[in-house]
């Protein structure tokens, strides 16, 4: 943990238990999370849907109230001083911020002056923002013509108006076209910039922790599994990763066949016709044409047979146990994405 | 882990003050009535329906000597406006809730709730320009009933009286409305339940016809119906002539437009703790 900043953020044990209604079953959403988010750094949660990012978002936000554990945010305890954090935070949430019927500009002016701005700030910071972001020229265009995009990106100009020290942006590329979400990630890095403010982002896209994040946190099932900066976490898997895409696969076969070849952290998967089998390796280039050799001693069919150094893919398959599962990608950017459990 | 000291050298951001939140709320909704004005055009649609329909079609009670003895000689259609006016406010503010629901779907609900902005000002705001267009719909009633043939022998003073009942009546079905809205979540479940209600409180009450003229049953009933009270002051207000009961229903109206609004506000407290 990182001592040479204050932390913006300190969560310790949180558990949210959302109780069942009618004959749904209750879901324990966070199992004793726990986080410190340093000052002025971009801090990722990345995770699978499901895993608990936006139920931590939500309980940072003043949103939702944990069932047990305590959170500070900006020096400010969530429960007993909400309204302080309140004003401290911007929040982008997964849904929309603004008004589809009001402009651009009517709906930041809205959100400044609710937030405590005089008239004439809000304007200023309203056009200062939309310039910012890209927006000036439809800012008398109400909200309801706006692409997907640019709707983002005055979400994010919403959050801002209040000149909050710590903003959370929940899944902010999700259902973005490559171009907007290349855009956004350029608006966060522009963002992270300043030293003060704190950026606290969810993710399930891989690439966007890896290129966005200064430290990273990965969360399954309701608990913090590692946290580091991507390049420390993937630096503290030594050696390389060795990848086989199966074809037909039996796992056990393969297990089997695989078993001499000196890898380490075998994980075969298979779904339907298609299967994978990762794995770490001190030496990749001994290391591939033995596998190929067992594999074809085996009699089993494989496609591609790749060695690369750690990706956060990587990271992730050593601290959790299993890979995510690439049929579920968003068919957008191309980008993998976990899959297990229902939305977050 | 340690406690860790943090420093607050950056200060807080100034908070909004409950009347610029209220007004800001406010405005938005007023934005959104403008540049939807066909929503609360359409609502005025019934009630113009209801006039023309009503009034042809009982005009003779208005000449029965019974209806005259219990209710004057000012015709049908003059008793029949009070009631299509608070008729109006009835079903126009059964859809209150539908903007709460609309902004807990879309997720600007929860832009509020994280935002330093008093629950109350959320309610106070949208329920204010939910009463702002009550009162005009309540105007375009009262010139339609005019144009009709009724005449309002209370003056401008009466006309007051009965606009500010009918403000009233719009308070404690909007904040009824949107405290349903904030624990069902669900238009369908509103809307269903508004007209449930709708009908039953119109007609078990001397909207339409006078207590003397009701079978015993519903006249106990419509005794003890807010809709009764709002109808029979404002037919007070518009005819110069109140109930003998008057301050006893204003005081009802008064008492359950404070409960209700309270309930609104309790409702948007409870939404938050189920998230």
């Amino acid at each position: 943990m990182p001592e040479s900043t204050t932390p913006a953020i300190v969560a310790e044990n949180l558990v949210k238990v959302y109780r069942g209604r009618g004959r749904k079953p209750g879901v324990r959403a966070l199992d004793g999370l726990s986080l410190t988010v340093p000052e002025g750094r971009v801090f990722g949660l990345l995770g699978p849907n499901g895993a608990g990012k936006s139920t931590t978002t939500k309980i940072l936000t003043t949103l939702s109230r944990p069932t047990s554990g305590t959170a500070r945010v900006a020096g400010h305890d969530v429960a007993r001083e909400a309204d302080a954090v309140r004003s401290a935070i911007g929040y982008v949430s997964q849904g929309a911020s603004t008004d589809p019927l009001l402009t651009a500009l009517e709906n930041l002016e809205i959100a400044g002056r609710m937030r405590g701005a005089s008239p004439s700030d809000a304007r200023a910071r309203a056009k200062r923002l939309l310039d910012d972001f890209g927006l000036a020229d439809a800012a008398a265009r109400p909200v309801s013509t706006f692409s997907g995009g640019m709707r983002r990106r005055l979400d994010v100009a919403a959050a801002l108006m209040h000149r909050p020290r710590v903003l959370f942006l929940d899944e902010p590329t999700t259902g973005l076209d490559p171009e907007a979400r290349a855009a956004m990630w350029a608006e966060i890095r522009r963002l992270a910039a300043h030293d003060s403010l704190t950026v606290v982002l969810t993710t399930h896209y891989m690439e966007e922790a890896d290129r966005l994040a200064d430290e990273l946190l990965i969360v399954n099932r309701g608990r913090a599994v590692v946290q580091g900066s991507p390049g420390d976490l993937k630096a503290a898997l030594h050696g390389d990763s060795v990848r086989v895409s199966l074809i037909e696969p039996d796992p056990v076969a393969v297990r089997a066949a695989v078993a001499r070849v000196g890898l380490r952290d075998v994980v075969v998967e298979a779904s339907g016709v298609d299967g994978v089998l990762v794995a770490r390796t001190d030496d990749a280039s001994s290391a591939v044409g033995a596998v190929i050799a067992a594999l074809d001693a085996a009699g089993i069919r494989f496609g591609q047979v790749a060695a690369s150094h750690p990706s956060l893919d990587d990271v992730y398959l050593h601290f959790v146990g299993h890979t995510f599962d690439p049929s579920t990608s968003s068919g957008t950017g191309g980008s993998p994405v976990f899959t297990e459990g229902e939305a977050a | 882990m340690t406690t860790v000291a943090i420093p607050t050298t950056v200060s807080a951001p100034e908070r909004a003050g409950w009347f610029t939140q209220t007004g800001q709320v406010l405005r938005r909704w007023l934005i959104v009535t403008i540049r939807q004005v066909w929503g609360p055009v359409m609502s005025l649609v019934q009630p113009i329906i209801w006039i023309l329909l009503f009034g042809q079609v009982f005009r003779s009670l208005g000449d029965l000597p019974q209806f005259a003895a219990a209710a004057g000689t000012g015709g049908y259609i003059e008793y029949l406006v009070p009631g299509i006016l608070m008729m109006t406010v009835l079903y126009s503010g059964a859809w209150a809730g539908t903007g709460y629901i609309d902004d807990i779907n879309s997720g600007v609900m929860d832009q509020y709730l994280s935002s330093a902005i008093r629950r109350s000002a959320i309610i106070t705001g949208q329920l204010t320009q939910q009463l702002i267009v009550n009162v005009v719909q309540s105007l375009v009633v009262l010139g339609i009933g005019w144009l009709g043939g009724a005449r309002y022998a209370g003056g401008i003073g009466g006309l007051l009286v009965a606009l500010a009942v009918a403000t009233l009546l719009a308070t404690i079905f909007c904040c009824a409305s949107t405290a349903i809205a904030l624990i069902s979540r669900n238009q369908i479940a509103l809307i269903s339940l508004s007209q449930l209600i709708v009908l039953p409180a119109t007609f078990l009450s001397t909207t339409m016809m006078p207590s003397a003229l009701l079978p015993d049953w519903v006249a106990a009933v419509a005794r003890w119906n807010p809709m009764t009270w709002a109808v029979e002051l404002g037919r007070g207000g518009l005819s110069g002539e109140y109930p003998d009961a008057a301050w006893l229903q204003v005081a009802g109206l008064v008492a359950l437009a404070a409960l209700a609004f309270t309930w609104a506000v309790r409702s948007i407290r409870a939404y938050q703790r189920s998230i």
